[in-house]
């Protein structure tokens, strides 16, 4: 009698536990949603790992122009191998800023496909100035987090006995950014001291361009 | 008594070094720097000093122990930019410029910068802006241009798109530098950066720098000449340190560079104005005394006697190829009268016009004897399509161009600074240089008819190759008469003797 109490008792119990609305049909949907978000959460962390590699950013013609750089840089090869790759210093830490980045980053996709001929190199080298001074605001707001990923102010000790000093009283409250930003990409001036006119002449003389091309560039995308 | 007494002999002590202070302050340091010097030692720039002290410790040193930190002058008073200065940099949230021009200089030395600006320092560049690329490109590339040529003579600075200066433009401190703001030249020539230490720049080394070498061979003469000598002996008594630095008064063991070119002796004032007292122009095919023509702007420039001689008021060419209104003009005896009251301070009158006498002649030499002979020639070579325009592709030019650019300025350069072995050895190294090789070379592009001709007309025919026209003549320097042929000469001469003698004796 007992063992077959026992036994009719059994989801009886669950359903004292349970508040009444969870019935069966919620329960399930609840386990299957929870795997789901389970799962959408492992996919972004995925998906944000994937997204950004170098390999993934370079599908688009227009990164390989800045990729080009960077690939002659420290942050490329360094002494040590630790090689930091677009996401690491471009994309936020945790899954959540990441997925933001990314959304946020989706904007630069959609100029890729209905903007202008970001492939060209031309086209590219002209606009490249924007980009770099969005990316220093991107790294300012911050605080150049993903600098500190790898960076840690106080161990940064040079090749110069003098290195590690400056960083710790000179740069005692200033932010990676402030001073380094120009390490790894084509060198930009500070916004403050950028002349268009001289940027332009200098792109122009690069791919041999005739004095006033770049400008008539920039003015026929408006 | 006693603490009172002290009080008033203190008193009285510090009563006269403030009027001996008065009294040296109003000779020749009152005129340095005319700005209030509260407008110097700017805020922001202090903070600079503590991370360069550790990233370039080296040059803060420098700048410590210079007039400038004692002044309270900081980095940034003359490294600062306007942000639309073409150079402008940001630089750890200041905006700066990396280089100091003249003008930069010029806002506390006005009148260095007034004296500098229109010097020949500052026409290092222009003036042989064509004759430059042609040596150094054909003898070199452009990157000989770059490291050698323009270290001396100027780069103009190119800044990029991208906020930096072109390499092959900087770093330089030539003295005809054109910099970004336009300005010209560049004090760091002489005065190295960051101490600018008057002494330093008050030795010859200063100067030679750049005015030693084939083309400008300063040192050289000023090492083997007695002045140099003499600096060399006494150098400890110069007092190259000193605020004041008046030939005669506050030194006398020597003259240096500075002494004579452009430094204060007896009433002459010191001047940045470096070629004002010269009156030849000595780097020349050909030399010719000089005006100076001074414009209204306070731009400057030479003219030679045998052009016209501009009026007061005038409206001229000026270097830069706009039209300037003469102001005044300085006479190349006016130009020399100034050098030679340098002079005075050590020698008498008659002592430094004989030694001026000296000079001259030999210029005069050098442009009669082979200057203007060899000028002339190259021109018939040019115009009758010998030589092709472009130069040095062919020897004799080559040969015509170290003639007069190395051996003949060697020589002019000696004489006007009493070096009496490099005026011999350059004038020694520019007759080897025309009756050995040039002629010769001459010949060999005409073909032989045309070239003795040529060569009849410009040197033969001139009474100072006539030695050319004696072949017979015998001297035993290289030789001729000696050995067998020395016996028979001799023996032919005894023969010519008694023959002589015998005729005469015959006679009577």
């Amino acid at each position: 009698m007992q063992v077959k109490m026992l036994v009719t008792r059994k989801p009886m119990k669950i359903n004292n536990l349970l508040p009444a609305f969870i019935t069966r049909h919620v329960l399930f949907a609840l386990i299957i949603g929870g795997v789901a978000g389970i799962g959408f959460i492992l996919f972004l962390i995925e998906f944000d790992h994937f997204t950004s590699s170098e390999a993934f950013c370079t599908t688009c013609h227009s990164m390989e122009l800045s990729a080009e750089p960077y690939r002659n840089s420290v942050h490329y090869k360094p002494a040590s191998g630790v090689r930091a790759s677009c996401g690491d210093c471009h994309v936020s830490e945790g899954v959540f800023a990441a997925t933001w980045d990314h959304f946020i980053g989706g904007k630069d996709l959609i100029r890729q496909l209905f903007g202008e001929n970001y492939d060209d190199p031309v086209v590219n080298a002209l606009h490249h100035p924007e980009s770099a001074f969005a990316a220093r605001e991107w790294f300012k707001k911050n605080d150049s987090a993903t600098c500190k990923r790898c960076h840690v102010k106080e161990a940064i000790f040079g090749k110069r006995p003098d290195t590690q000093q400056i960083h710790l009283e000179d740069a005692k409250d200033k932010s990676c950014i402030e001073c380094h930003y120009n390490l790894v990409h084509r060198k930009v001036p500070h916004k403050k001291t950028f002349k268009r006119e001289a940027w332009n002449r200098m792109i122009e003389e690069e791919f041999g361009l005739e004095k006033g091309t770049a400008k008539k560039i920039l003015d026929d995308e408006e | 008594m006693k603490p009172s007494r002290q009080i008033s002999l203190s008193t009285l002590t510090i009563i006269v070094g403030l009027l001996s202070m008065l009294l040296i302050n109003t000779t020749a340091m009152a005129a340095k720097v005319t700005l209030n010097p509260e407008s110097w030692g700017s805020e922001e720039g202090k903070a600079c000093i503590d991370c360069h002290s550790k990233a370039s410790a080296g040059l803060t040193h420098q700048w410590k122990n210079s007039a400038h930190a004692q002044a309270n002058v900081n980095c940034l008073d003359c490294h600062q930019a306007y942000e639309d200065d073409v150079d402008a940099i940001e630089h750890e949230g200041s905006v700066i410029a990396t280089i100091v021009s003249p003008k930069d200089c010029g806002r506390c030395h006005e009148t260095e910068l007034k004296q500098q600006q229109g010097s020949v320092h500052t026409q290092a560049l222009s003036i042989i802006k064509n004759r430059m690329p042609a040596l150094s490109e054909h003898f070199g590339s452009p990157t000989i241009n770059d490291a050698g040529c323009a270290k001396c003579h100027g780069s103009k600075v190119l800044v990029r798109g991208d906020g930096t200066l072109d390499p092959a433009t900087w770093p330089n401190s030539g003295i005809g530098r054109i910099n970004p703001d336009g300005s010209v030249g560049s004090c760091s020539s002489c005065h190295g950066r960051h101490q600018f230490s008057k002494a330093q720049a008050r030795e010859p080394s200063a100067c030679i720098y750049c005015h030693s070498g084939p083309d400008s061979p300063d040192k050289e003469i000023y090492t083997t000449s007695k002045h140099g000598m003499m600096f060399d002996a006494h150098k400890s008594e110069m007092n190259m340190g000193s605020d004041q630095w008046i030939a005669g008064k506050d030194y006398s063991a020597a003259p240096t560079c500075v002494t004579c070119h452009m430094g204060a002796a007896g009433k002459m004032k010191s001047n940045h104005d470096v070629g004002m007292r010269d009156s030849w122009n000595l780097n020349a095919a050909v030399s010719e005394q000089q005006y100076l023509v001074i414009f209204e702007d306070g731009s400057k420039r030479e003219l030679s006697t045998s052009d016209p001689l501009p009026r007061k008021g005038e409206s001229i060419n000026k270097l830069d190829g706009g039209m300037g209104k003469v102001k005044a003009v300085a006479s190349p005896k006016r130009r020399r009268q100034a050098m030679t009251s340098v002079c005075l301070e050590c020698h008498s009158k008659g002592f430094a016009n004989n030694a001026m006498q000296q000079f001259d002649n030999v210029v005069e030499l050098f442009n009669k004897k082979y200057g203007e002979p060899a000028q002339a020639i190259m021109q018939e070579l040019y115009s009758e399509k010998v030589l092709t325009p472009l130069p040095f592709d062919e020897p004799v030019e080559i040969t015509y161009w170290k003639l007069w650019h190395n051996s003949g300025t060697l020589a002019r350069h000696g004489a006007a600074m009493t070096s009496p072995s490099m005026t011999w050895k350059g004038m020694n190294d520019v007759g080897s240089n025309f009756y050995g090789k040039f002629l010769g070379q001459v010949r060999d592009a005409t073909g032989k008819e045309r070239g003795d001709a040529l060569i009849k007309k410009y040197v033969n025919d001139s009474e100072h190759h006539d030695w050319l026209n004696h072949p017979d003549k015998a001297n035993p320097i290289l030789g001729f008469g000696k050995g067998k042929d020395e016996e028979t000469s001799v023996s032919e001469s005894e023969d010519a003797g008694e023959n002589a003698g015998d005729e005469k004796a015959n006679e009577d």
